[in-house]
This record gives C-alpha cells, sequence and structure tokens, in this order.
C-alpha cells in the first residue's frame, strides 16, 4: 500500500506559507482583487479553485470574485484579464512554461502570486522568489496532483483565507502593501506592449509604451533598443535600464 | 466597535486590530490541525473501504478487459475531482491508459441538455447516447443526494453499468440506492474533508484497477 499519499502531513514551514498567503488573498479581496486560477496539464484544479470561492460549500461565507482560465493561449488569456492588485494563483509543476511565463511578468502587470505544486521547487524570476507565496509538497512523485494533496492546499488556503476576513482592523487598505511603486529610484518590471521606432510619425525616438504594475506608461528605450512586444524591461526613472531575458530566471 | 462589553474574550476579533503576528500564528496552527485532520480521516477511510475497494477494482478491472469504458460525474468541487480521475486513466502518469471521460468536459452538450430538458438529466441523457453494457459510471458527490447523480447512476444501471458512488456524511441516498453497486462513504461533515479522501479514493482505485490488469508497474507513491 502507498503510505506516503496518505501520510503526507503539513509541515511547519508549509503551514506558515499557507498562512501568509492567505492572509495575502484576505487582504487583495478586501481591496478589490479578482481571484485568477491556472492548472495547465491539470485544469480541474483551477476549476475547483474558481468554485470554492466563488461557490462556498459553508452557508454565509461571502462570495469572492474568482475565475479559472483554461484552455490554449493561457499567458495571453492571464495577461487581458488581471489588473493591478488582482491575484494569479497557479498549480503546476516548477517547469510548466506558461506558469513560468505568467510567474516572470506577473510583477509588470502588478498580480500577486501564488503557486501551488510539487517535486522540484521553482526558482526566482525578477524578485527573489518565483512567486509571492509558494506553497510547495517536495514529493518528487508525478502522481501527488491526483491524490488529493494539492486540494488540501487549496481548501485550507479558502478556509484561512475566511478567517482572516473576521480581522477586520488587519485587512484595512493602508495595512496593505502597495502594488504601485512610484518611486522613481526603484527598479521596476515592465512588459513591452509596443515600440516606438525612431522617427515614426506621430512618436517619439526610441520609446515604447509599456504596461507596470502603475498601468501603461511610454519609456525611453534607447539604451535596450531595439524592443519588442511582451518583452520584460527593467525600469528605473522612466527609462528602460536592460532587457530580462528568457535566461534570466532558468 | 470596541465597546462591546465582552470584547476582552475576543481580543483578535476587532477593528482596530493592528498586529498580524497573533493572525498569522493561529492560521499556521489552524492549517497543521485541519491536515491532521485531513490525514486521520484519509486513513480511516481507506482502512474502511478496503474490502469494496478491492471489489470495485476487480470489477472494474474485468470490464476494462472486456472493452468497457469509464465515465466520471459530479457537480461542483466533485466535478472538477471526477475529471481528475477520469483523467488518471486516460493519461496517467503511470502504467497503460484506460478510456475514461468526465461528463462535464463539454459545455456545449451540458448547457444544451440543462437548458433542454433540464439540469436533472445533464448526466442521464449523456449516457443514454454514450453508454452500453460493459462500461463504468463513478459518480462524485458529498452529501450523495444529488439528483442529477442519482438520475445518471439508475440509468447506467439500467443499461448494464457497474456503477460507483463517491459520497460523504453517511452516504445520503447513494448509500442505500439498488442503483449502486458500490458505495464510497467517507464518515465526515466537513465537504471539504470528505473531498480530499475521496481523492485519495479514487487515485487507490485506480491503483488497485491496473494491480488487477497485471499491467505494467504503475510503481508505488
Amino acid at each position: 500500500m502507498i503510505t506516503t499519499a496518505i501520510d503526507r502531513g503539513l509541515s511547519a514551514d508549509l503551514a506558515e506559507d499557507l498562512a501568509a498567503a492567505a492572509f495575502t488573498l484576505a487582504k487583495r479581496f478586501a481591496a478589490g482583487a479578482t481571484m485568477w486560477s491556472i492548472a495547465p496539464g491539470s485544469e480541474p484544479h483551477a476549476l475547483h479553485i474558481a468554485v470554492e470561492f466563488v461557490h462556498p460549500v459553508i452557508m454565509g461565507k461571502r462570495a469572492l470574485p474568482a475565475v479559472a482560465l483554461t484552455g490554449a493561449d493561457l499567458v495571453d488569456q492571464v495577461r487581458v484579464s488581471v489588473r493591478p492588485g488582482d491575484i494569479v494563483v497557479a498549480v503546476s509543476g516548477a517547469d510548466d512554461p506558461h506558469v513560468r511565463s505568467v510567474m516572470r511578468r506577473a510583477p509588470a502587470w502588478g498580480a500577486t502570486t501564488i503557486w501551488i505544486g510539487s517535486g522540484v521547487r521553482p526558482r526566482g524570476g525578477f524578485k527573489a522568489s518565483p512567486a509571492d507565496h509558494v506553497l510547495w509538497l517536495d514529493d518528487p512523485d508525478p502522481r501527488v496532483p491526483a491524490t488529493g494533496g494539492f486540494v488540501l492546499l487549496y481548501h485550507l488556503l479558502w478556509e484561512l483565507t475566511h478567517v482572516c476576513f473576521e480581522h477586520s482592523g488587519l485587512l484595512k487598505p493602508e495595512a496593505a502593501e502597495e502594488i504601485c511603486v512610484t518611486c522613481s529610484d526603484e527598479v521596476r518590471l515592465g512588459e513591452v506592449v509596443a515600440y516606438s521606432d525612431p522617427g515614426a510619425n506621430g512618436h517619439a525616438p526610441g520609446t515604447a509604451r509599456v504596461r507596470t504594475a502603475c498601468g501603461v506608461e511610454t519609456v525611453a528605450t534607447t539604451l535596450v533598443d531595439p524592443v519588442a512586444p511582451g518583452e520584460l524591461v527593467l525600469l528605473q526613472a522612466g527609462v528602460a535600464i536592460s532587457r530580462l531575458g528568457e535566461e534570466a530566471d532558468r | 466597535m470596541t465597546g462591546e462589553p465582552t470584547n476582552f474574550l475576543y481580543p483578535f476579533i476587532d477593528a482596530q486590530e493592528s498586529d498580524s503576528g497573533p493572525l498569522l500564528a493561529d492560521l499556521a496552527a489552524s492549517a497543521r490541525a485541519k491536515a491532521a485532520e485531513s490525514v486521520a480521516l484519509r486513513r480511516s477511510t481507506l482502512d474502511a473501504n478496503a474490502d469494496l475497494l478491492s471489489r470495485a477494482a476487480a470489477e472494474m478491472a474485468r470490464r476494462f478487459a472486456a472493452g468497457g469504458r469509464l465515465f466520471t460525474f459530479g457537480n461542483g468541487g466533485s466535478c472538477t475531482d471526477a475529471t481528475t480521475l477520469a483523467g488518471l486513466f486516460a493519461r496517467p502518469p503511470g502504467g497503460d491508459a484506460l478510456p475514461a471521460w468526465s461528463l462535464t468536459a463539454d459545455q456545449a452538450i451540458l448547457t444544451a441538455l440543462g437548458n433542454d430538458v433540464g439540469f436533472e438529466l445533464v448526466f442521464a441523457r449523456q449516457l443514454i447516447a454514450r453508454a452500453a453494457a460493459g462500461d463504468v459510471a463513478i459518480a462524485m458527490s458529498t452529501s450523495g443526494t444529488s439528483p442529477n447523480l442519482l438520475a445518471g447512476l439508475a440509468e447506467a444501471r439500467q443499461r448494464g453499468l457497474y456503477t460507483v458512488g463517491f459520497a460523504g456524511y453517511d452516504g445520503g441516498a447513494f448509500a442505500d440506492s439498488p442503483n449502486v453497486d458500490a458505495c464510497f462513504v467517507v464518515r465526515s461533515q466537513s465537504v471539504h474533508r470528505i473531498q480530499e479522501s475521496q481523492a485519495l479514493l479514487g487515485y487507490q482505485l485506480w491503483l488497485a484497477v491496473h494491480e488487477r490488469l497485471g499491467g505494467k508497474d504503475v510503481g508505488a507513491a
């Protein structure tokens, strides 16, 4: 008989990670966020997460805006869906290319991220951590996703988030961390929306429209030209100072 | 507000609360307690259902070997767990793939049936169109009382399918329905804990079917 799948408890570290993730979720929801769930390869998990939050199994618990995104072009779907302050929760292994891409881009979209998975842990991206919250089962067995381990994690996430709602004082907007960093000295992540050719009609030369956590802004790109839509750039004081290559998170 | 005379009993349930430390500690402790509860329930559920699981796996393996196919269905979170189970059979992480589908996968069929004949028949009507004697039907539920699942199981039974029900609480209507050949009951009052145990039961059922089929080793978790 298998025993690890049955006896897989919750380590103290994972319990703390869950607590922190639930507290973040509650703060974001209190501030008006929508939660977007994705799970390429095991899409029922994305659907289960959304229905859990939208239609709670416990009577009287409030319905929260949660939507599962499934199917093709997942990165494009998330890009057009998220607004600054929203949450993206992904269920996948560390090497899923769609989730990796979403996680890399999320800081430019102003989205808070939660990554649920098992096996080898994902590594960092623009930030030190690959996601704002990593909820990971360090079990290499590829069948972990089907044994209920993930179901337990997102059930707990829902249960703990609703406990947080009983602590309204901690969910006030001023208590929530700032999504849009306006300090011009801070290095921020941006995703190129459209590039303006130098001297092209009606555009300033060497600039691009770039999406950041603060919205879409026009930045100077002379240090990194040429840039293409979808590319990630690091911004400082209104200038794109470098490109974040594909290798940056490998 | 803070003026309630009993507020000293609930120091953390307070709109003026500002230190998140105690809440985070409470949340982590709660997570561990609930996870421990989940583990205990999973263990007792497997023990209580061991014989039934063995019999159901033998019958399912016999049917798969003879060309039978599996249809799974459920509502809400149970629908997603039923889809995960069908995926485990059809696109397994190890071992041979077996023909299995979730009856909630096609929105066009689901909404067409729901709109035209009623939600109670969304699964039964699909089984009429697709299923044959020799196949297997698995309905996943926490209450064991959903009318569309009971209608699906009745239709399946009538057509000669082997019918399996997953339920929680005391088994609901699944427990003593003549249309349910094998009824797995997770004896808990919590929908969440029930679903966690059902996921493991489904996984064990898949594992046991492969053991009976005697195919390639699917490995041990």
